[in-house]
């Protein structure tokens, strides 16, 4: 495997960064790259120029923030973190492997591109069974149907848990900065992605209400091994206790749409008074029949929808233990 | 201490770490050649079709574009193989296309950039044909087979039928009989080091191949043919090669296109595969579908072993012949089986080639028969490890189908793993979720049989001395991370009484190197061991009769001694140091020189196929997996292994634990994760070590190897095989377990989470059922 010719950026501050374009519309921001360049090798939408922001100042952060550079390996380290939100540390401990987790970063992960059995392959390989959508052609291969958006899996794994949060998102454009819900952030289509994120925005760090650190948030991941694979199913789950009763709940998913997705219907029926099995039965099972999987990760959509009940339990009983 | 002091059975470290760990060894993909031209492949976007026409245009245009080969160039269509019966390789199509992602046809140029986008370039017209991608269709007859040579007209590659005694009388007169259908998805190798060769053209139309291969001989053997030259004007050389596991052990298409389009360029012109070529060469283990009856009296002595084998080939034969044979025959030991019938067919389809792959044929086979022995265990009410011990194979004993058995520690695997696992205050006592099981196993120690019927022997060692005092061994037995050079310079110096150290180990040159067969079926211990052994020998009665005539005294009184040293049986006072005979035994002759030898014994039966099978000795296996499984998701957790082996001898303690470690960690990817998949149309979706998912190390549990040693007669100091036996018995031993946990017998293999969750759910809904009745 070769990575192809590239333009590398590196800028040092985001001034820098945006003038690097150069006015380019072929280009892409990268964190660690240890998604992208994968990409890049099996010629997966290669850009002409590559910008990385691993030494951009302003996506840098010390412990106990949130910014978009730091590593997910320092997020799983951080003492802050694992004391005050330690559902994040948790996720981020649980992404790849630790190797990865030493470049890979959290902005990437929150950033990460969609992923699909048709798409993420050689381009030897599209050529033989056919491009789809999101690559170099115009038909889905997973529901291929006119006019269908691409259903791409969403398979990061710290989103889930900053949903469950009621994380911010803080975006920095050539006119400024600005703050968006991290509900209102992704848009349900694995090639647009971004609800109005333009592509010179660069996400700077997420920031996390000043009660979240009331809440309690578990998260719950399917994966094959213990190691190295992406969710093929997450649920994170955050409860805000009073008294022994459920304040608010927030359920999110990663892994079973082009979005990580939150379900304010399920979470409001939980709020208001304790959390027993009954309840946390009927929310599992109202997530059940909520994920809708494709075709297009290792184990099956049967399988994976059958296991959204079983993480939805498992992150809501976890959360019980804290009130 | 006045004692010669050998060095079996302690931790020696291999030979070639210090190189390896400092990274200063040299790999194929290291070796740097003047005006190499880089080659890439063009590989078929259909599973099955004929190659009308292919366009080069636009790929000449590259810059840097040099060559190219195509189908109908000479030397593309030569039929080859790593057995002589079943030739049905080629370079490139002839015309035939026969799987998605085979070579049809390749491009040579200055830089590897430059290959790569011509080869992307290259435009391949092809008359598509149907696809043949189930087992079961291969079995129907057609006018069109994939293969010349196929069974009646059919896509059956190769057709076992053997019966043993009264198999139909055995089953009628049984008390139980279990029966066992199970299916075993494809897995691949997944060496470290992708696959790659080197061709480069010498002086006097000589042609070096530098191949990471396992089976030197025979890609000189399947050059030579497909070159049309005579061996003599090829040269195979082996560097270090990162792991085969069997996925190295055939001549492959990629190593016959590199050398025509060295000859053809007269340039070095050099391969190396990505990962997903890897996958797309495979040679793995088959795809199977393995139906099993076993049939046992009363008080649980077995009566009879009645199998069938739908082997799926892929669209080569590679070692197919071997493994439908062994599919059968491996599958009866350890045990005593009076009566056997097995039927196996191996069919082609169109997707890639499956061949030898760790634990050859006797894997899958080996699932079948120990998870019905522990459904008949409780058939019985019997322990398991009491059925077994009921059953073992005696020593000096010969099987039902003309195995001879010698040595087997069978017994004491089975004695020390039950005792180490603390299994009899385990077994149907964990709690609910928690299960512990055992498999056992049996394999070969080196195929007695050589696929080339020849007189020569399998295995030739020479060993060099001169005034240096260094040992040169030459050998072509090639090491692939298993540690075989190891053992060739540990089986000289305990020969001749010197340190290892002194010995240098040349393992890879045809042109200096006797032949050796090479590394497959756990043969290279046993048989090079052994010619190793004799050449360390033969040296050492050079130096008695050097010693001799220095002290006067006969010389076959000298033994060796402490410190490199010669002493006299009768007069212990005398001791001559080994550089001193060495100068003695210099003196008006040069250099010592000599050579040893390893023939296997005849061996087996007078009727068809009674090679396959044949080992001058076997290994054998008892494990015990504890698990604990998830019944809400049905991912299972392997705990704990204890992993008994009867190496016959441990030479090098720490290289035969790594070896059953090895084996057994492999073992639980084919049991838990690994599984090749493709599209409705043949094309492989998981070529890449993402979705082909191989054990992590968070997923494999503590492995304790316990070594067992029979002191086998013929084997080098009493060795035998470690390094593939170990595999199989973890997969049932796996399942057994996963019953004792949550009460289901799993017959898909692997057993995925998916796979165990549906199993629960029928268990769930039988048990309503029943309730309700």
């Amino acid at each position: 495997m070769q990575i192809p010719d590239l333009d590398l950026q590196q800028p040092r501050s985001l001034k820098e960064a945006w003038t690097s374009l150069e006015g380019d519309a072929s280009f892409d921001w990268m964190g660690g790259g240890t998604d992208l360049l994968c990409n890049y090798k099996w010629g997966i939408n290669v850009p002409q120029k590559v910008i990385s922001l691993r030494q951009t100042v302003e996506l840098q952060g010390g412990a106990g923030t949130l910014a978009a550079g730091r590593t997910l390996y320092e997020i799983q380290q951080d003492p802050i973190l694992q004391k005050d939100f330690p559902a994040l540390s948790y996720a981020a401990s649980v992404i790849a492997s630790p190797l990865i987790r030493r470049t890979a970063t959290l902005g990437g992960n929150l950033l990460l591109d969609t992923r699909c059995w048709h798409f993420n392959q050689t381009l030897e390989w599209r050529r033989a069974h056919g491009s789809c959508l999101k690559a170099e052609a115009d038909v889905c291969r997973v529901l291929p149907y006119p006019g269908n958006l691409c259903v791409a899996a969403y398979s990061g794994d710290m989103a889930p848990v900053l949903l469950a949060y009621g994380a911010n998102f803080v975006l920095a454009g050539p006119s400024g900065e600005r703050t968006v819900p991290a509900s209102n952030f992704y848009a349900e289509d694995g090639i647009r992605r971004y609800e109005d994120k333009t592509q010179e925005e660069i996400l700077l760090r997420a920031e996390l209400p000043k009660e979240a650190g009331n809440w309690t948030v578990a998260y719950q991941k399917l994966r094959l091994r213990k190691t190295f694979d992406f969710p093929e199913g997450g649920v994170a789950a955050a409860v805000l206790w009073k008294d022994g009763k459920v304040v608010q709940a927030r359920l999110a998913t990663t892994a079973y749409a082009s979005v990580p997705c939150l379900y304010p219907e399920i979470s409001a029926s939980l709020e208001g008074g304790e959390l027993t099995e009954v309840h946390i039965e009927a929310a599992a099972e109202a997530l059940f029949l909520a994920v809708r999987p494709m075709k297009n990760t290792s184990m099956s959509p049967a399988y994976r929808k059958k296991m959204a009940r079983v993480l939805c339990r498992r992150a809501l009983k976890a959360c019980t233990s804290d009130y | 201490m006045n004692k010669f002091v050998s060095t079996v059975g302690s931790r020696i470290p291999l030979v070639d770490a210090p190189e390896k760990v400092t990274g200063s060894g040299v790999y194929i993909e290291d070796m740097k050649f003047p005006h190499t031209l880089f080659v890439r492949m063009v590989r078929s976007t259909i599973s099955h079709g004929k190659v009308l026409a292919v366009d080069l245009t636009e790929a000449e245009k590259v810059s840097g574009f040099v060559s190219s080969l195509v189908p109908g160039e000479l030397g593309t269509g030569t039929r080859f193989g790593v057995l002589p019966i079943s030739e049905d390789e080629t370079a490139l199509p002839a015309p035939r296309v026969l799987y998605s992602g085979a070579i049809v046809a390749a491009v040579a140029c200055e830089t590897e950039e430059a290959a790569r986008e011509a080869a992307l370039r290259v435009r391949v017209e092809y008359e598509e044909l149907p696809a043949i991608l189930r087992p079961k269709d291969a079995l129907k007859k057609t006018e069109d087979p994939l293969h010349e040579g196929t069974v009646n007209g059919t896509n059956i590659h190769k057709e076992v039928d053997q019966e043993f005694g009264n198999v139909d009388g055995a089953f009628a007169s049984a008390a139980h009989v279990i029966e066992k259908d199970c299916i075993f998805d494809g897995i691949n190798h997944g060496f470290t080091e992708p696959i790659g060769c080197i061709a480069v053209p010498e002086p006097n139309e000589r042609m070096s191949v530098y191949s990471a291969t396992q089976v030197p001989h025979y890609l000189h053997r399947a050059l030579a043919k497909v070159l049309d030259e005579p061996m003599h004007k090829i040269r195979i050389y082996k560097p270090l090669v990162g792991g085969g596991f069997g996925g190295k052990s055939d001549p492959f298409p990629h190593e016959m296109v590199a050398a025509l389009l060295a000859r053809k360029t007269s340039r070095p012109a050099r391969v190396i595969f990505d990962r997903d070529e890897v996958f797309l060469n495979n040679h793995g283990r088959h795809p199977t579908e393995y139906s099993l009856k076993l049939a046992a009296d009363v008080d649980g002595n077995l009566l009879g072993l009645d199998s069938r084998s739908l082997i799926d080939g892929g669209a080569w034969g590679s070692f197919g012949v071997v493994t439908t044979y062994y599919n059968g025959i491996l599958a009866q030991g350890p045990y005593r089986m009076p009566t056997v019938r097995y039927g196996g067919r191996r069919v082609y389809t169109n997707k890639p080639a499956c061949g030898a792959m760790r634990g050859h044929g006797a894997v899958n086979a080996r699932f079948n028969l120990e998870t019905a022995l522990d459904e008949l265990a409780e058939q019985l009410d019997m322990d398991p490890f009491n059925l077994r011990f009921q059953n073992a194979l005696p020593p000096n004993s010969t099987t039902r189908n003309h195995l001879r058995i010698t040595t087997t520690g069978f017994v004491e695997c089975l004695e020390k793993t039950r005792a180490r696992s603390g299994w009899s205050k385990k077994f149907r006592q964990l709690p609910s979720g928690e299960g512990i099981g055992l498999g056992c196993g049996f394999y070969i120690s080196g195929s007695a049989l050589p696929i080339h019927r020849t007189k020569t022997p399998q295995s030739t060692v020479h060993v060099k001395i001169d005034g240096d005092g260094g040992v040169t061994i030459h050998s072509m037995a090639a090491d692939i991370g298993q540690g075989s050079d190891t053992v060739l310079a540990q089986c000289v110096a305990e020969a001749m009484g010197v340190s290892m150290k002194r010995c240098r180990v040349f393992a890879k040159d045809t042109d200096t190197a006797p032949l050796d067969l090479g590394s497959y079926s756990s043969r290279v211990t046993f048989m090079a061991g052994n010619a190793a052994l004799e050449a360390g020998q033969n040296i050492l009665k050079k130096l008695q009769a050097a010693c001799a005539r220095l002290t006067g005294l006969p010389a076959g009184g000298f033994c060796r001694g402490p410190e490199e040293t010669y002493l006299h049986k009768s007069d212990a006072t005398v001791s001559v140091s080994f550089m001193d005979a060495l100068t003695e035994a210099l003196a008006n002759n040069g250099a010592l020189i000599a050579k040893g030898i390893y023939r296997a014994p005849k061996l087996g039966g007078a009727f068809k196929g009674s090679g396959a099978g044949l080992s001058p000795s076997y290994s054998y296996q008892a494990f015990v997996a504890q698990v604990s499984v998830d019944e809400e998701t049905g991912h299972i957790r392997v705990k704990h292994v204890w992993a008994a082996h009867d190496c016959g001898m441990a030479l090098n303690r720490t290289a035969v634990e790594g070896q059953i470690e090895g084996s057994v960690h492999m073992g639980l990817g084919q049991a838990l994760t690994e599984q090749m998949l493709f599209t409705s149309g043949g094309q492989l979706i998981n070529p890449n070590l993402l979705d082909y998912k191989i054990l992590s190390p968070l997923d494999t549990p503590y492995i304790e190897a316990i070594v067992v040693e029979s002191c086998d007669p013929e084997g080098p100091m009493g060795a035998k095989e470690c390094g593939e036996g170990a595999l199989a018995p973890i997969i049932p031993a796996v399942a057994n377990a996963v019953y004792d946990a949550v009460g289901i017998r799993l017959t898909e293999v692997p057993m995925t989470p998916e796979r165990v969750l549906k199993a629960l759910e029928k268990k769930k809904k039988l048990e309503a059922r029943r309730a309700n009745s």
